[in-house]
């Protein structure tokens, strides 16, 4: 079911959480929100759940308002960080438990939880306590749990977070091929970028309690709307240079002067770094401080007085502490106002 | 970080704990074995303290004997009477202390205050209460209009006063102990359930009951091991005497009267050692019980 | 239960306030309309436990004809205070009163002592036999106290002690429940503090004093109080151990006034007041460690 929030706000105390937020999930895709920590990404999904109510806006799941629903009436699944699965029920009493509560006779209700527990391959475990499974099975049978009910929407806090790296990467898919399967509509909160742009059909970025971007994962990656999502996507960290520091970067541009004012920052994503020979093509200009290679990747790192450019994919690898030309393609090149936001910037053609 | 002790570490520490150990061994282990021991005297001689004869002849008299018999009933009356309706009542009010926020501190407090008291000066308060003519219970009743009862000289009634005072008593107790015991489960579930589809009253059955259940165990054993050891209760509510015609003899008022009335030391030991095993039973009973369906 | 043991006091402190205003917080805390219900429930439940105090109060300051008044009075016309002056004529309160702060205080003070060291030893040192003589002290307080009471009546009159002091304070100097609350405090303070204080040349004793004690003060406070009050409601031992008027604690010497104050209710509540009142004003100061050595003491089991 498609989710809509209206000028939802949040504030505890005077503290306000989320600022009039207003955006829309629609049905059946899966749908990440990203930010740092203390962002508001899960007071938004708190709210989504009835867990929590906002203290001014609206919400509707379809074309229903249901700001005043609790957690009982709205009907949501959700997967929480620690999972919460009850430890004194089994893994299939686990699985049963929203069923019982919707009084579905017993018999149906076992076969419901094994069609389920085969879904996230957890047939194998059914009589076994939560305590006795490791943190990749309980948070398969958090999964089950969360879609028993056959939820219109299925709510997710950080759910890879108590895993390990290479679990959660298997786990990561597995959710996707769940979601995908099952056609749920899913709303997955993550402080990972990384986990956000591979299991998303769309992410919304939040920070200090506003939505900095709401787009496909590609978009939010090639078109950031502000340096805040060029920045917090992407490792290594997005390049940046100041123009009051460096301003013979804006003199090898070919762009309007009037633009040129506006420009205060510009952004280099360090695989979009080329080399050229020529000085007068060159967007930076430095010595070679440092070149890492680990495996088939080779990082260099270029400074000139106190900046450091950080690039992964030059054609060639330059010695250490030897003169270096840096560029960029036109298109690959980010230029922010003093506010943070993107400029869009067209070349313009020399006569 | 483990040291292995060394024959000066064990001489120093000696040092440390023989003051307690002194103490100890000489009022609790020593009479532990020795009252053990004394169930098997039968013929013992007070004033010498030397044991004639070895028997097991004070077990058989002490089975035998109505009195005791008498006592073991009330006794078990008592603790039925206590044990599950203070459970019962404490849950209850733990639970409502742990919804609100705002003096939730100055109704645990209240609650909790008659553990601090005497037992003996808090009977005499209640016996006045009981009071047949001039007692606030009976005039509560008779608002009600119900005949005056005469609680503490009607055998029938002897057992209820006592059971409602022990109750009052103890809840304070139960209740910080149960609070504890709530504030251990984790919220998560809380929400975990609602999101299930779980109304209050099937959270309550569902997630608060069963994850209290080691809270249960721990407050059922203790209440169950106090309640049998009913002693000054029943001395100061019925003025040094076990109840109207002996309504109210329980057992360890009974071992009080072979051991100090009667200097049938032989008798009561006997008796203090059934008492012991049947607490043993019953806390293994519990135990049993709790490893069964307490699991997780 | 296990995960509890061994953890700080500070955690334990941790249960009693109020929980962090977190975003789960704020979901639990009932809708107004269940608090609602739960204020008046409590409210009914706090002033059914009050009436007693509040029965026992008034009666002992009302004159003997509104004690028996029906209906019953519950402010008297003029308190009469001289109902607990009467109390103390008519029996030695004075004296009962000297008695149990005496007895209280020194069995106190004695069971601090041996305990703490007892317990120093069991948190901090090694010796022989250390978990087996633990083990043997926590079976102990499986068994019930009132078993121990003849055998204790027989090595007591054979000390000749029947009808002393000592004999209500020097079997209660030691108490395997404190060794083992203590213990579990002295061993959350880490050992690293321990082996530093031995290299800058602190003794073993020194160590324990002035840095163990007051780094578990709170422990030692709930202990104590728990003691005191123990020890000042205690009844079966020092009636079975003292026959002298003179060595009676209060609650020994208030069952005796019973019979002798007969139907005189209104001093019968003024000498209770005596009794009871100076736990409650103790509570009433240091609930907080007695709250918290309760629910330790529920952990034990």
């Amino acid at each position: 079911m498609q989710v809509q929030f209206k000028d939802v706000t949040m504030s505890y105390g005077d503290k306000e959480v989320l600022q009039k937020i207003s955006f829309t999930i629609p049905e059946g895709k899966l749908v990440s929100i990203l930010g740092p920590s203390g962002c508001g990404k899960s007071t938004t999904l708190m709210l989504i759940s009835g867990l929590t109510f906002p203290s001014n806006g609206q919400i509707f799941f379809g074309d229903k308002e249901v700001t005043k629903y609790d957690a009982v009436k709205r009907k949501v699944g959700m997967v929480f960080q620690n999972y919460a699965l009850y430890p004194h029920l089994s893994v299939l009493e686990n699985i049963m438990f929203p069923l019982k509560m919707e009084k579905m006779p017993k018999k149906q209700r076992q076969k419901r939880a094994l069609e389920l527990a085969q879904l996230v391959q957890i047939e194998d475990h059914v009589d076994k306590k939560p305590k006795q499974l490791s943190g990749g099975q309980q948070q398969r049978v958090a999964i089950a749990r969360a879609l028993a009910k056959e939820p219109s929407i299925l709510l997710m806090d950080e759910p890879l977070s108590n895993l390990d790296a290479r679990l959660r990467i298997e786990m990561r898919e597995e959710i996707r091929r769940i979601q995908q399967k099952t056609g749920v509509t899913t709303v997955f909160v993550t402080h990972d970028q990384e986990e956000a742009l591979s299991i998303s059909d769309e992410v919304m970025v939040l920070n200090e309690g506003a939505i900095q971007q709401n787009s496909d994962p590609i978009t939010l990656y090639k078109k950031p709307k502000n340096r805040f999502v060029a920045q917090f996507l992407g490792t290594p960290i997005i390049n940046t240079i100041g123009i009051e520091d460096y301003p013979e970067v804006l003199e090898r541009l070919n762009i309007s002067e009037e633009i040129k004012q506006n420009i205060e920052t510009i952004g280099l994503r360090a695989e979009e770094i080329l080399t050229t020979e020529n000085k007068e093509n060159a967007l930076f200009e430095g010595i070679v401080s440092h070149v890492a290679r680990v495996g088939k990747d080779t990082t260099v790192h270029v400074k000139n007085k106190e900046k450091e450019l950080v690039a992964t994919n030059l054609t060639i690898i330059p010695l250490e502490d030897t003169e270096i030309y840096l560029t960029a393609q036109m298109k690959d090149i980010h230029f922010f106002d003093h506010k943070g936001q993107v400029i869009e910037v067209k070349e313009v053609v020399m006569a | 970080m483990i040291e292995k002790p060394t024959l000066k570490s064990s001489l120093k520490s000696l040092l440390y704990i023989a003051p307690m150990m002194l103490i100890i061994t000489t009022f609790n282990l020593y009479p532990i074995i020795r009252s053990f021991l004394m169930s098997f005297y039968t013929d013992f001689n007070i004033y010498t303290q030397e044991v004639n004869e070895y028997g097991i002849s004070n077990f058989i008299e002490v089975l035998q004997d109505p009195e005791f018999i008498l006592a073991i009933r009330n006794t078990f009356i008592f603790v039925l009477g206590v044990v599950p309706a203070s459970i019962i009542i404490s849950l209850g009010i733990a639970v409502l202390l742990n919804k609100i926020k705002v003096l939730s501190g100055f109704f645990r407090s209240i609650y909790f205050l008659p553990f601090v008291t005497s037992t003996v000066a808090i009977s005499i308060v209640w016996s006045w209460i009981y009071h047949s003519r001039f007692g606030l219970m009976n005039y509560a009743l008779g608002l009600i209009g119900i005949e005056p009862i005469e609680f503490l000289t009607d055998p029938k009634y002897s057992m209820l006063a006592l059971v409602i005072m022990a109750i009052w008593k103890g809840l304070g107790f139960n209740i910080i102990l149960f609070l504890v015991g709530l504030n251990n489960i984790d919220e998560n579930y809380y929400s975990a359930a609602k999101i299930d589809g779980a109304r209050g009253w099937e959270r309550f059955t569902n997630i608060t009951i069963p994850l209290l259940g080691p809270t249960m165990f721990l407050v059922s054993v203790m209440g169950v091991i106090n309640s049998f050891k009913v002693f000054d209760e029943v001395f100061a509510l019925f003025q040094s005497r076990p109840g109207p015609a002996g309504s109210a003899l329980t057992v360890v008022y009974y071992i009080f009267q072979k051991f100090y009335q009667e200097s049938q030391y032989g008798i009561a030991a006997a008796a203090g050692i059934v008492l012991f095993l049947i607490i043993l039973v019953f806390t293994l009973i519990q135990m049993a019980f709790n490893k069964k369906f307490v699991h997780y | 239960m296990e995960e509890i043991r061994g953890k700080k006091v500070p955690i334990l402190m941790k249960w009693f306030k109020p929980k962090t205003k977190d975003k789960t917080q704020l979901v639990t805390v009932g809708d107004k309309y269940t608090r609602a219900v739960a204020y008046v429930l409590l409210t009914i439940g706090a002033f059914t436990m009050l009436i007693p105090f509040l029965w026992m109060v008034s009666t002992s300051l009302k004159s003997p004809a509104e004690a028996v008044s029906m209906p019953p009075i519950w402010i008297p016309k003029s308190f009469k205070v001289e109902n607990f002056l009467k109390a103390f004529e008519v029996a030695p309160f004075g004296r009962y009163f000297l008695n149990s702060v005496l007895i209280t205080s020194l069995s106190t003070i004695g069971e601090l002592l041996t305990t703490i060291l007892a317990a120093f030893a069991f948190a901090k040192m090694q010796f022989y036999g250390k978990n087996l003589l633990f083990t043997i002290l926590i079976a102990t307080m499986m068994v019930p106290g009132e078993l121990l009471i003849i055998p204790n009546y027989l090595t007591i009159s054979r000390l000749g002690l029947i009808n002393t002091y000592a004999a209500m304070i020097v079997p209660y100097v030691a108490s395997v429940f404190s060794v083992f609350m203590l213990k579990q405090n002295f061993e959350s303070v880490p050992n690293e503090l321990y082996y530093a204080a031995k290299v800058d040349g602190s003794s073993d004793f020194k160590f324990l004093w002035t840095i163990m004690v007051p780094l578990s003060k709170s422990a030692i406070v709930a202990v104590s109080i728990l003691k005191i009050i123990g020890s000042w409601n205690a009844f079966m031992w020092p009636l079975i151990v003292t026959n002298d008027r003179m060595l009676r604690p209060l609650p020994v010497g208030l069952q005796a006034f019973t019979t002798e104050a007969g139907t005189q209710y209104e001093l019968l509540m003024a000498a209770s007041v005596i009794v009871v009142a100076p736990m409650v004003i103790i509570y009433l100061f240091l609930q907080r460690y007695i709250i918290m050595g309760v629910s330790k003491s529920g952990l034990k089991g």
